[in-house]
């Protein structure tokens, strides 16, 4: 596996990788680093590579770093578990608490298209009652953006992706047709079909961001399985291979391995552009708006480290929030053996979808709510948790890894709650770039536990009902939320329901750290609705001259 | 630990589909690599190297091979290159720290349990031995403030399972399909399967 | 050997990637070819196909010109019995082959599913042995191998239903009618069987005139379409109509089926006419499905290269040409709907 620091930047002399050909290039617009762009985006995932496809496609000039490698799908990503962790984000960070979290490959990516890179492709919606949790459900905060402005950003993000998903989804208000159909459900997916309708609680084939017909140079999905350590066919639809070409076409200068280490401001405490570091040189780049899209740990990060004169405290942190209330999802699971071989490596991980808890209020005694899905580990993966779970190793590991073609598993990813004690700050430490570690504090309070001791008793029984043996279960978590909340005031969040900061008028938040609360789905979808929210009010903004 | 194990797919090996479709060019290389230049020993030193192989041998032990899967050179390769894996729990130091600590500390747990050497102890010891870091009854005293447990689960024995797992010979053991691009699957049911897959389990047979 | 197209080659200069380095664990293969490299041969095998679908119209419209007017019936019979033949002819061999490849994706994890391209074969065997000889034992035998095809392809729709019923959510789930067993395939070993009864009738004294034959052969065939259309409907449908060449069997088949339908209400010179030009269209459509869907499996990942499962995975070759047995029935149901059209 090729270390990042060894890598040399490949978006340069005027053209970017094309991400659908073997060698292929692209031609890219170019700008110096002391042209006043428009927009310099930090960040290049699910939030900033979307804002920068819909700024650069509304006309402004858009210039979007990534400290990540800038990959051909086709030529660089092999079937191999430990060569592709070249997609992580494997810098240290610290990670502390009482239920301190795993970083790296379990929730953070470093390349263009971000984590959206290894994601695994579940794409679903939130429920319309969580961005108003705090008014109708009774907990965490409610988000200062409308469900039904969010209804119409998520399709468009669905569009954009060419989402493969049922012709109707049981749970929550209609939405239009997905466009594209739903995958085949695999053998794991079917056991999770069948312990619900034993259960007599509806399932549904998950809404997949992998295409189950061509789409222009996207193939159909091969079902190869491998998706978790980057998609080697381009059927997976992520922001490296949508909306990154989007913005490369529109304009936009994508600049893969620059590590922005500041965000500067002039004297009247504005941004004036960024400080990065490019194939070993220390740069500047000048604009007239900072966004920061570098989730939920690099964001609140390279925010604190921006501290200035003016903003002693960290940039936008004159709430003290910048860094707080960071969330993740629970990633409890029951797993168990069946008698025929489901042979789980095959096709998408995640088929099959219960979004029952999440919509079933009445029935249980704990606030948030929870999906589970049908599972696919790969090896490696799956023996990191049983060795975990399981506290084994040795001939009886060898043993039961030798199930792995019988085994299937569900897997919730549960609500947590926002608390403040959850963080990230700077430790003393700094990084080869000279920039301080992040210190990543987590606990989890007494609702979380509730949430995942039912979701544990729940699968155990549809797991069992669908014929499973010899369960076992492990915990864990996944995804990142929170860390830079959008609110209604400047007193109870960063930034405001545009993604702008409160504090300082021409920088921008747009990626998974402005999650208020977290839901029981996976974010990514959510968290592109936001980009186009937020892209197209700032075109409104702009059109009203009220950047 | 002498019982050992029975693979439920005797004959099947991911290698033999190397010329077909389910291999692309960058997956060859890379396995090529692995295969064939396995690292020479840098970073740790010879004591420390024998300690790391012996607790390998132990956490996955693989007594029917003639030629085991190597593990402790990718370890050693990867602490001479100062890999990270991007998390540093609380209590644990830098990498490469936190391994020569660890080493030394299950060094000084035999040392001061059976007054020798780890590497001299029998199987079974060792054995007993991790099993004791494994389940948190570690002594204190010995490690230096770093939490025993966590290390074990989640520096030492999650690096040597994703080595081990890694190797074509270990996914042809448990019947996983292995390389698949740009050659993926057609037949998704249970207990169906394409004939690029291995056969059925033999203990289905 | 370097497998690059014009575009793809300006991109990629040197063709190193497709050089293995010399190992002692495998020798080098070119392995994914670009799937996108190679539209050329997509487009050249579409082009023939259109093109052979162009002639076999022209053809058609050509006999239809030619034809005296005044030709015995007697022949005409015998030529509609030629086109109930290789319509049936068709059939067979497009379930024949479609069947053995569907069900080879199945594993044929079940005996009985060698049976539907075994009858298949046999239905296709019989319908293309040379009607010179036809004695009046072997069409009796004949007659035995279509309607034992029948009773195949109507098991083949229970089992079908069957294996749709039992996956998680039934008939209630979309799910199943995409991947599951497809319900319509079965049908057309029925129809093949059906036409080749039709066939042995045609060939043997009439029982009813010609008009009537033409309107119960007529009617089947545009009932046969529907069916069919349906079908490749729901198939492309679950493809999300993703090249819009893929409406064509939704649009053009009905329509020829339409026409039929009106032609058997109201066999007038020139419905029959238009009719006979729409069942050319469905025979056509059927050739171009087919090409097309064999560009569709090059467009697979992997292309033609990963054959073994990019023919299963992607478009079936063998399904389209279905639409070709069923325009040559049309054409043969008009052929005798004619015969009465005449003064
Ligand atoms: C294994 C895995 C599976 C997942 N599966 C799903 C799923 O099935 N469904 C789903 O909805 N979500 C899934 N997710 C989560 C989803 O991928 C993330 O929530 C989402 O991508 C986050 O978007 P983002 O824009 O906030 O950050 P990211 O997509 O992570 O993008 C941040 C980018 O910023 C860059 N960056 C950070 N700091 C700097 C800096 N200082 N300078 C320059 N660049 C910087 C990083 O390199 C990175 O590329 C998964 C995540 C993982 C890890
Ligand atoms: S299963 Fe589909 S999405 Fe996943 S890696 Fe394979 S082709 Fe890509």
């Amino acid at each position: 596996m090729p270390l990042v620091e060894h890598l040399s930047p490949r978006a340069i002399a005027g053209r970017a990788p094309d991400v659908f050909r073997h060698g292929g290039w692209v031609p890219m617009r170019e700008y110096g680093d002391d042209e006043e762009v428009d927009f310099t985006i930090v960040g290049t995932g699910a939030g900033g590579g979307t804002l920068a496809a819909k700024l650069a496609e509304a006309g402004f000039s858009v210039v979007a770093l990534d400290a990540g490698p800038f990959w051909r799908p086709l030529e660089d990503f092999a079937s191999d578990e430990r060569h592709q962790d070249k997609l992580y984000w494997l810098d240290e960070r610290i990670s502390e608490g009482n239920d301190p979290i795993e970083l790296g490959g379990n929730n953070s990516g470093r390349s263009v298209g971000g984590s959206t890179v290894h994601y695994q492709m579940v794409a679903l919606r939130f429920r319309p009652e969580w961005f108003r949790s705090r008014t109708t459900l009774g907990y965490g905060h409610d988000w200062p953006v409308d469900w039904r402005r969010m209804w119409e950003c998520y399709a468009e993000v669905e569009d954009a992706l060419k989402i493969s998903g049922p012709l109707t989804y049981p749970w929550g208000p209609k939405r239009g047709r997905y466009p594209y159909r739903e995958h085949e459900l695999n053998a794991s997916a079917e056991v999770l079909a069948r312990g619900c309708e034993e259960l007599g609680v509806d399932w549904s084939a998950c809404p997949t961001a992998t295409v189950s017909a061509r789409r222009g140079l996207s193939p159909h999905c091969v079902y190869r399985g491998f998706c978790k350590i980057g998609c080697a066919t381009n059927a997976k639809q992520s922001t490296l291979n949508t909306f990154i070409p989007r913005a490369l076409a529109a304009g936009a200068e994508i600049r893969d391995l620059s590590m922005v280490t500041r965000v500067e401001t002039g004297a009247d405490g504005r941004a004036t552009g960024v400080v990065y570091q490019r194939d070993g040189q220390v740069r500047r780049q000048r604009a007239r708006h900072v966004v920061v899209a570098g989730y939920s740990i690099e964001t609140p990060r390279l925010l604190l480290n921006s501290a200035s004169p003016k903003h002693p405290d960290g940039l936008a942190n004159s709430s003290g929030l910048v860094g707080r209330a960071l969330m993740v999802h629970t990633n409890h699971a029951v797993w168990g053996r069946f008698q025929e071989e489901i042979r789980w490596y095959k096709g998408p991980p995640s088929l099959a979808v219960c979004e029952h808890w999440n919509y079933a209020d009445d029935e249980k005694d704990f606030f948030g709510g929870y999906a589970y899905m049908s599972q696919g580990p790969l090896p490696t993966d799956f023996a990191k948790t049983l060795a975990e779970s399981e506290g084994i190793f040795g001939t009886e590991l060898r043993r039961r890894m030798a199930d792995y073609n019988h085994m299937a598993g569900l897997k919730i990813v549960g609500e947590t709650m926002p608390q403040e004690r959850n963080r990230v700050e700077l430790a003393d430490e700094t990084d080869r770039y000279g920039v301080p570690l992040a210190r990543v504090t987590y606990s989890m309070c007494e609702n979380d536990r509730q949430l995942a001791d039912h979701s544990l008793e729940f699968m155990r029984n549809a797991l069992s009902a669908a014929g499973g043996q010899e369960l076992f279960q492990s915990g864990g978590t996944a995804h990142l939320m929170g860390g830079c909340r959008m609110g209604f005031s400047r007193e109870d969040s960063v930034v405001d329901g545009d993604g702008r900061s409160w504090d300082v008028g021409n920088l921008w938040i747009c990626d998974g750290s402005l999650f208020p609360t977290g839901g029981g789905v996976n974010p990514s979808m959510t968290i592109m609705a936001l980009a186009v929210h937020i892209a197209d009010r700032i075109k409104t903004l702009a059109g009203q001259d009220a950047l | 630990m002498t019982d050992s194990f029975d693979p439920p797919y005797p004959n099947y090996d991911i290698l033999r589909k190397w010329d077909s479709p389910s291999y692309n060019q960058i997956t060859r290389d890379v396995l090529t690599e692995r295969l064939t230049a396995v690292p020479q020993r840098q970073f740790l030193d010879e004591q420390e190297w024998r300690l790391l192989q012996a607790i390998c041998d132990q956490l996955v032990p693989q007594p029917e091979r003639t030629d085991p899967v190597p593990i402790t050179p990718f370890i050693d390769a990867a602490l001479t290159e100062n890999r990270t894996n991007g998390t540093r729990f609380a209590g644990i130091p830098a990498m490469r720290e936190a391994w020569r600590k660890g080493l030394a500390a299950i060094r000084a747990e035999a040392m001061a349990q059976h007054d020798t050497d780890f590497v001299s102890l029998d199987a079974h010891r060792q054995e007993a031995l991790l099993h004791r870091i494994n389940d948190g009854d570690a002594e204190p005293a010995h490690w230096d403030g770093m939490p025993a447990q966590r290390f074990f689960r989640s520096v030492l024995l999650k690096e040597v399972l994703a080595i081990y797992y890694a190797h074509p010979a270990a996914q042809s053991e448990i019947g996983f399909g292995g390389p698949a691009a740009p050659r993926g699957y057609v037949r998704m049911g249970a207990d169906r399967m394409d004939p690029w897959e291995a056969p059925a389990d033999r203990r289905n047979r | 050997m370097c497998l690059l197209t014009d575009s793809a080659m300006k991109n990629a200069p040197d063709c190193r990637r497709f050089t293995c380095a010399p190992s002692s664990i495998g020798s080098p293969a070119p392995s994914d070819r670009g799937t996108e490299t190679g539209l050329t041969t997509g487009r050249v095998l579409g082009a023939l196909g259109l093109a052979a679908a162009g002639f076999l119209v022209l053809r058609a419209a050509e006999r239809n010109r030619l034809q005296p007017q005044k030709q015995a019936d007697r022949s005409r019979r015998a030529d509609a019995a030629i086109q109930m033949g290789r319509a049936s002819s068709l059939l067979a061999g497009s379930v024949f082959a479609d069947s053995a490849m569907e069900h080879l994706r199945g594993g044929y994890h079940r005996r009985a599913m060698y049976v539907a391209p075994a009858m298949a074969g046999a239905t296709l065997a019989a319908s293309t042995s040379s009607r010179a000889r036809l004695s009046r034992r072997n069409a009796d035998l004949r007659d035995g191998i279509y309607l034992a095809g029948i009773a195949t392809g109507l098991t083949g729709l229970g089992f079908h239903l069957w294996n749709i019923s039992k996956r998680p959510g039934g008939a209630t789930r979309m799910n199943n009618f995409f991947y599951a067993a497809p319900i319509g395939a079965p049908g057309a070993l029925v129809a093949s069987g059906l036409y080749g009864l039709a066939a042995g009738r045609l060939v043997r004294a009439p029982q009813m005139t010609s008009r009537q034959e033409g309107r119960l052969v007529g009617s089947m065939t545009a009932l046969n379409i529907l069916a069919t259309s349906a079908e490749a409907g729901l198939l492309h449908f679950r493809s999300a109509f993703q090249n819009p060449v893929m409406f064509l069997p939704v649009i053009a088949p009905p329509a020829a089926a339409v026409a039929l339908a009106a032609a058997v209400a109201r066999p007038g010179r020139q419905m029959i006419k238009i009719a006979r030009a729409a069942c050319g269209t469905t025979v056509a459509t059927g050739l171009a499905g087919a090409a097309f869907h064999v560009w569709g499996v090059h467009r697979m990942h992997g292309g033609w290269h990963n054959w073994r499962q990019n023919l299963l995975a992607g478009p079936p070759i063998a399904a389209p040409p279905s639409f070709a047995g069923l325009g040559l029935a049309g054409l043969g149901a008009l052929d005798l709907l004619e015969m009465e059209a005449q003064p």
